[in-house]
C-alpha cells in the first residue's frame, strides 16, 4: 500500500521550510542578531554551551521530577476519593475550582516566602501546574466507571469500596490517569522555566536563560535555550507515550476504533 | 489534500510571513515629538525625577518640538538596557556597567554625562552581622546574596570584590539576581542572607530591622563610577541639539539636588511612595556623590569593560569582539561643549 | 420438595418526582432446582428489577427472597448474573475475565487458570484465551460472560436478556449452546427476555408478568420435550397463548 509510507516523513517538510525561512529572514531581512538570531548561530550556540547545557538540563529535569512526583502522589488519592464518593466530590470540588484558575506563576512569591529560594520552591510551582490536570482527568475516569462493570464486579464477589476501586475502578480509570499525567507534564514543564526564572536555584534552563543570558542581552543563547526547552518537552512527552500509553491504551484503542 | 493545493498554500504562507516581517522593520524617520527617558528607583538618580517633577524636561525640550516626555522606570540596569536595545529608550539614567555589557552585544549608544559615584551598600541579616564583624568578607562564603543582575554595577563591583579576596562568585557564594524591592523582601523573609544594593534600599532595610549595613561600596572600590546618562546612537546622530539640552537640564538638576538634599529626598519619597524620613536618613548616611562630569567615570568604566569581558571571554573571543576602549564607551564632546558655553 | 428459590410477597416501590411508583406488587414464586425458568412481560413491567433483587443488586420494599433456605441480602457469586452487554472488563483478556471471580475469592494463580481454561472450552472459545474483549464479536463476548459467571459455580444463574444485543442467527446458536451448558451443569436458570419465541424454545416454565405495577399473571409449563422445534405445532400453540396473555393484560 502506498499511503502509509508517504505519510511517514510528512512532518519533515514543514519543519525544513520553517528552518529555511528562519535562516533567510534572520540573515538577510532583519540582519540584527539582537532581534532575531540566525538558526545557524543558534545551533552553534548550542555547541558552544554544551557543558553548561548538560548541567542545566539535569537540574531542570530534577525540578520537573520533584514537581511531577508530588503532583501525582497528591492528585491520585484525591481523585479516587472525589471520583468514587459523590459526597467527597461535592465537598471538595468548589475549593478546587477556585484554586485551579490561579496561574502557577502567581504562586511564585508565596513559594519563595514559604519554601525559600531553592530546588523545592521550583518543584512546588511545577506541582501546582501539573496537579490540576492530573486530578481532573483522573477523577473523571473514576466517576465514569460504567455501572454495569461495577455490578458485574459485585455479582462476582467483588464487594466493598476498596475491592471495587482496586479491581474495577482503577483499571478502568488508568487511561484517564495517563492522559491527565501527560497533560500535567506539559503544563509542568512550562512551569519549569517560570519557576527557575525567579532564581530559585543556580542552574537550570530557565534560570540560565533569564538570569544570565537575558540580562547580558545574549539573544542567540536565549533562543538556543528556548529550542532546547521545546525539544526536551517533546522528548519527555514521546517517552511517556511510549512507555505508558502504548501499553495501557491497547484495550482503549479497541473501544475507540 | 491535493499536492498542488498544498504547495500553493505554502507559497502564499511564506510570502505573507515575509511581507509581515519586512513591514514591521521599516524604518521611519519622522519628526521626533516624544522622548523616552529611562531611570531606576534609586536615590542615585534623583536628578531625573527632580527634573521631571519640576517640569524642566518638558520646558527645556519644547523648543525642539518635543511634546511629550515619558519617564520609564526599571528595577535595574540590565532590563533598562534591554529596552534601549529594542529602541524603546532614547536616554537612560543607568549604572555605567549595564550599557557597557549591552555595547558588547551591539548597543549603539554612548555615555554622555556622569550622574553619581559609589552609593551601594552590603547589608547583612542581623544574625549574621557579628560573623561579618569578626571574619570580614570571608564570612560571605556559602551565603546567599541578592544583588542586581549580571551586567549591573552592583553585580560587577561585588564580583570583583569577591574575586580580589579569593572567593569565586560562581561557586563559593550563591548570588541571586533580583530587583531592589524583591531583594528587600527576600532579606526580610530570610530567603537570602545578605544584599548588595544601591541607596536608598540599604537604609530602608535597616530601618525595618531586617538587616545591618556593614560596608559601603566606596570602601570596597573607592570612587567607583555608578550611575551615568546614556544617549542612544540615533539621538546623538539625528538630534545632537536635544542631547546637549538634556545634559544642560541634567546639570541643572544635579546642582539643585546637591544644594537642596532635603527637597530631593521629598521628591524621591513622593515618586516612589517611600517614607520621607527614611529617605532623608539614607541620603545622610550614603557615601554617594552626585556628579555630572563624565570624565570622572572613565577610569571605572574601562575597569568594568575589562571585568565584563573576562566574565564572558569565551563568547566574545569566538565572536571576535574585543575589549571596549574609551571611544567605544564615552562621548564627552556634548558635555564639553555645554561646559564651554557656560 | 425443597425449592431452590422462593419469593414471598415481594413488593418494590420507588420514590420519584411524581410520588411513589410501585414497580412490583406482591410477587410470589417458587423455583425448583435445575429448573429453566423464563420471565416475560411488557417493557417496564419490572422483570429486570425482579432479577436484580434476586441477584442482590437491589432490595425489596417488603417481602423475602430465599435461596437454599437463606435470605438474600446483597450480591454474591453464589447468584451469578449475565448482563445484556458491555459487562466484560475491557482491560482484561478473555481468560483473565473468566478468572475474575476466582481471583477475588483468593484462589491461586495456577488453579484459577486451569478452571478458567475449562470453562473457556465449555463455551467453545479455547483459541481466544489471550484476546481482548474488543477483538471479539457480540456473540463471543456473551459466551465469555456466561463462562465467567459459571466459573464461580453459582447456585443459580440469572440472565437479563443476555442475547438481546446479538443478531438473530447468533441468537439461535447461543440459545442452543446455553441449553447444552444447562444440560451439563444442571444449573437453575432464571432467564428474563422480551422474546416469547425465546421463552418457548428454552424454558421449562414461563412466568408472564403484567405491565406496571408488575404482577405475575400466569405461570405456564411448556411441557414440550427437548430438543424442541421452534416452529412445531405445540410450540406455536403455546406461543399464541402467551401472546394472548400479554396482549390482554395490556388492554386492561
Amino acid at each position: 500500500m502506498r499511503r502509509p509510507t508517504k505519510e511517514e516523513g510528512l512532518w519533515l517538510v514543514p519543519l525544513i521550510i520553517v528552518i529555511l525561512l528562519w535562516e533567510i529572514i534572520a540573515g538577510y531581512v532583519i540582519k540584527d542578531a539582537l532581534i532575531l538570531p540566525r538558526f545557524s548561530a543558534v545551533i552553534f550556540s548550542i555547541y558552544m554551551l554544551r557543558e553548561l547545557l548538560i548541567l542545566d538540563i539535569l537540574v531542570s529535569i530534577l525540578h520537573f521530577g520533584i514537581g511531577m512526583t508530588l503532583a501525582f502522589s497528591v492528585a491520585l488519592p484525591l481523585a479516587i476519593a472525589m471520583g468514587w464518593f459523590r459526597n467527597v466530590f461535592r465537598a471538595v470540588d468548589p475549593i478546587i475550582e477556585i484554586v485551579r484558575p490561579i496561574p502557577p506563576l502567581a504562586w511564585i512569591p508565596l513559594a519563595i516566602v514559604w519554601i525559600g529560594l531553592n530546588h523545592y520552591a521550583a518543584g512546588f510551582i511545577i506541582f501546582i501546574g501539573a496537579f490540576f490536570p492530573i486530578l481532573i482527568n483522573s477523577y473523571t475516569g473514576f466517576r465514569d466507571v460504567p455501572r454495569v462493570l461495577v455490578e458485574t464486579g459485585n455479582v462476582l464477589g467483588c464487594i466493598g469500596n476498596i475491592k471495587l476501586i482496586r479491581y474495577v475502578a482503577l483499571p478502568y480509570a488508568l487511561p484517564s490517569i495517563a492522559t491527565g499525567t501527560r497533560v500535567g507534564m506539559g503544563v509542568g514543564w512550562m512551569c519549569v522555566v517560570a519557576a527557575e526564572m525567579f532564581g530559585v536555584g543556580n542552574s537550570g534552563l530557565g534560570y540560565r536563560l533569564f538570569q544570565k543570558f537575558y540580562f547580558l542581552h545574549q539573544m542567540d543563547y536565549v533562543v538556543a535555550y528556548m529550542l532546547i526547552l521545546g525539544v526536551l518537552a517533546l522528548c519527555l512527552d514521546r517517552l511517556f507515550r511510549h512507555l505508558v500509553e502504548d501499553k495501557l491504551f491497547r484495550w482503549k484503542k479497541g473501544i475507540v476504533k | 489534500m491535493e499536492k498542488r493545493t498544498m504547495v500553493s498554500l505554502i507559497v502564499i504562507g511564506v510570502i505573507a510571513v515575509t511581507v509581515m516581517i519586512v513591514g514591521c522593520i521599516e524604518d521611519e524617520t519622522t519628526e521626533m515629538t516624544t522622548i523616552n527617558i529611562g531611570y531606576q528607583p534609586s536615590t542615585h538618580q534623583i536628578a531625573a525625577m527632580l527634573a521631571s517633577e519640576k517640569g524642566w524636561w518638558e520646558e527645556d525640550l519644547a523648543k525642539f518640538g518635543i511634546e511629550k516626555v515619558v519617564m520609564k522606570e526599571f528595577p535595574s540596569g540590565p532590563p533598562e538596557m534591554h529596552a534601549m536595545l529594542a529602541g524603546d529608550l532614547d536616554v537612560a539614567y543607568v549604572g555605567t556597567a549595564p550599557p557597557i555589557a549591552a555595547m558588547y552585544e551591539g548597543l549603539d549608544a554612548k555615555i554622555v554625562a556622569g550622574a553619581q559615584t559609589q552609593g551601594s551598600a552590603l547589608v547583612i541579616s542581623p544574625e549574621l552581622a557579628d560573623e561579618y564583624e569578626s571574619v570580614g568578607v570571608q564570612s560571605l562564603k556559602g551565603k546567599k546574596i541578592a544583588t542586581f543582575p549580571p551586567g549591573s554595577i552592583q553585580h560587577t563591583v561585588l564580583s570583583k570584590w569577591l574575586l580580589d579576596n579569593g572567593i569565586d562568585p560562581e561557586t563559593d557564594v550563591d548570588i541571586k539576581a533580583m530587583g531592589p524591592s524583591d531583594a528587600a523582601t527576600a532579606i526580610g523573609a530570610k530567603t537570602v542572607d545578605a544584599v548588595f544594593l544601591p541607596s536608598p534600599t540599604p537604609t530602608i532595610i535597616e530601618e525595618e530591622g531586617n538587616g545591618v549595613i556593614v560596608a559601603w561600596s566606596g570602601s570596597i572600590s573607592p570612587n567607583h563610577a555608578c550611575c551615568c546618562v546614556v544617549a542612544s546612537g540615533t539621538m546623538m546622530q539625528e538630534h545632537p541639539d536635544i542631547v546637549k539640552q538634556i545634559i544642560k537640564t541634567h546639570i541643572r538638576a544635579t546642582e539643585y539636588e546637591i544644594a537642596h538634599p532635603e527637597e530631593a529626598a521629598e521628591i524621591y519619597a513622593k515618586w516612589l511612595d517611600a517614607d520621607v524620613s527614611t529617605i532623608k536618613q539614607s541620603i545622610n548616611v550614603t557615601d554617594m556623590h552626585w556628579i555630572h562630569d563624565p570624565s570622572i567615570e572613565v577610569e571605572s568604566g574601562l575597569e568594568y569593560a575589562k571585568v565584563i569581558y573576562e566574565l564572558n571571554r569565551e563568547r566574545y573571543e569566538e565572536k571576535g569582539i574585543e575589549v571596549l576602549e574609551e571611544e567605544d564607551i564615552f562621548d564627552t564632546s556634548f558635555y564639553d561643549e555645554v561646559m564651554e558655553e557656560r | 420438595m425443597n425449592h431452590k428459590l422462593k419469593l414471598h410477597s415481594v413488593t418494590k416501590a420507588f420514590q420519584s418526582e411524581e410520588g411513589g411508583i410501585k414497580a412490583l406488587e406482591d410477587i410470589n414464586l417458587e423455583v425448583k432446582p435445575n429448573e429453566f425458568l423464563c420471565i416475560i412481560g411488557p417493557s417496564g413491567c419490572g422483570k429486570t428489577t425482579l432479577l436484580r433483587m434476586i441477584a442482590g443488586l437491589d432490595y425489596p420494599s417488603s417481602g423475602e427472597i430465599i435461596l437454599d433456605g437463606d435470605r438474600v441480602s446483597g450480591p454474591s457469586p453464589d447468584r451469578g448474573m449475565v448482563f445484556q452487554e458491555f459487562s466484560l472488563f475491557p482491560w482484561r483478556t478473555v481468560l483473565k475475565n473468566i478468572e475474575f471471580g476466582l481471583q477475588i475469592r483468593g484462589m491461586e494463580d495456577k488453579e484459577r487458570r486451569e478452571i478458567a481454561k475449562r470453562y473457556l472450552e465449555f463455551v467453545g472459545l479455547q483459541d481466544f484465551g489471550n484476546s481482548y474483549p474488543y477483538e471479539l464479536s457480540g456473540g463471543m463476548k456473551q459466551r465469555v460472560a456466561i463462562a465467567r459467571a459459571l466459573a464461580t459455580e453459582p447456585s443459580v444463574l440469572l440472565m437479563d436478556e443476555p442475547f438481546g444485543s446479538v443478531d438473530a442467527q447468533t441468537r439461535n446458536v447461543l440459545q442452543e449452546e446455553l441449553l447444552e451448558i444447562w444440560k451439563r451443569t444442571k444449573k437453575t436458570i432464571l432467564f428474563v427476555t422480551h422474546s416469547v419465541d425465546e421463552a418457548v424454545y428454552l424454558a421449562d416454565r414461563v412466568v408472564v408478568m403484567s405491565a406496571r405495577p408488575g404482577r405475575i399473571i400466569a405461570c405456564m409449563d411448556i411441557g414440550i420435550p427437548r430438543p424442541r422445534k421452534r416452529t412445531s405445532v405445540e410450540a406455536n400453540a403455546i406461543r399464541e397463548q402467551l401472546l394472548m396473555l400479554l396482549g390482554s393484560k395490556r388492554q386492561e
